[in-house]
């Protein structure tokens, strides 16, 4: 009986929709990781601590600042220069972006502003200074 | 079915580590010299050899909090304007920016002074 019923149920009805529905379903997995992949610095940044650090949830642009003033972007290393450049590419891509300043404790506050100043120049509103939050 | 569930799986565990950004929010002035009704914001100034200046005095920067609390109370609608040296280190501006934010005040603007 369990048999001939289990037999029934799997006659054919034409194409088999479950892995399609997988192929489907990686596919847009896959496509929403590649848009909004967090594109790391590259850098090895000793970040600043700070009690009252808001959590971005839409921060992708990542900027890092070095002791020495080098900035880090998508691992690799950018001149002050070419940087508007490079985030007016990143931005057309994403309009929403955020940019988020990853600096080093030692940084020059100096640098820090140009970079600020060129993401503005970028057309970026939504600039934030990273910082960890206190242990 | 299982597939598919583990599929959602991956997808809610990769989305959950994407972006663990915590940061502060400062504005920068518009133009490159200080605004001219700086005068009406509460000045802090951080020189390269991390001496922080409230008022006309070096303060600690653990104590910046209090300060910013006794002149924003004594005028409740100034903001602050941070003025640091170009060299000045960026762990001491956020130290300085997280006690200004301790102190109720959102209003933070950066700008550098030096060569």
């Amino acid at each position: 009986m369990a048999i001939r019923g289990h037999a029934h149920d799997s006659g054919d009805h034409g194409i088999d929709l479950a892995p399609m529905l997988d192929f489907v379903l990686n596919l847009l997995i896959f496509f929403i990781i590649t848009t909004s992949f967090v594109k790391q610095t590259g850098a090895v940044i000793d970040r600043p601590f700070a009690a009252t650090a808001e959590h971005k949830e839409s921060g992708n642009l990542l900027i890092g600042v070095k002791p020495d003033g080098q900035i880090w972007m998508d691992r690799k290393q950018v001149d002050l220069r070419e940087l508007r450049p490079t985030i007016e590419k990143l931005h057309i891509e994403r309009p929403d972006d955020t940019v988020v300043i990853i600096a080093d404790k030692l940084a020059p506050a100096g640098q820090v502003a140009k970079v600020m100043d060129e993401a503005r120049k970028a057309g970026i509103k939504d600039i934030v200074i990273s910082a960890q939050l206190n242990p | 079915m299982l597939d598919f569930v583990l599929n959602l799986l991956i997808f809610f565990i990769i989305i959950a580590v994407f972006v663990k950004e915590s940061g502060l929010t400062v504005q920068r002035p518009t133009g490159e010299p200080p605004p001219p009704n700086a005068d009406k914001s509460i000045a802090i100034q951080i020189l390269a050899s991390g001496e922080v200046w409230v008022d006309g005095r070096v303060i600690d920067p653990d104590a910046v909090r209090a300060n910013v609390e006794r002149l924003h109370a004594v005028n409740t609608k100034a903001g602050v304007l941070i003025i640091a040296d170009n060299l000045a280190p960026t762990g001491l501006l956020v130290e300085v920016v997280d006690q200004v934010h301790l102190a109720n005040v959102y209003n933070v603007t950066f700008a550098t002074a030096g060569e």
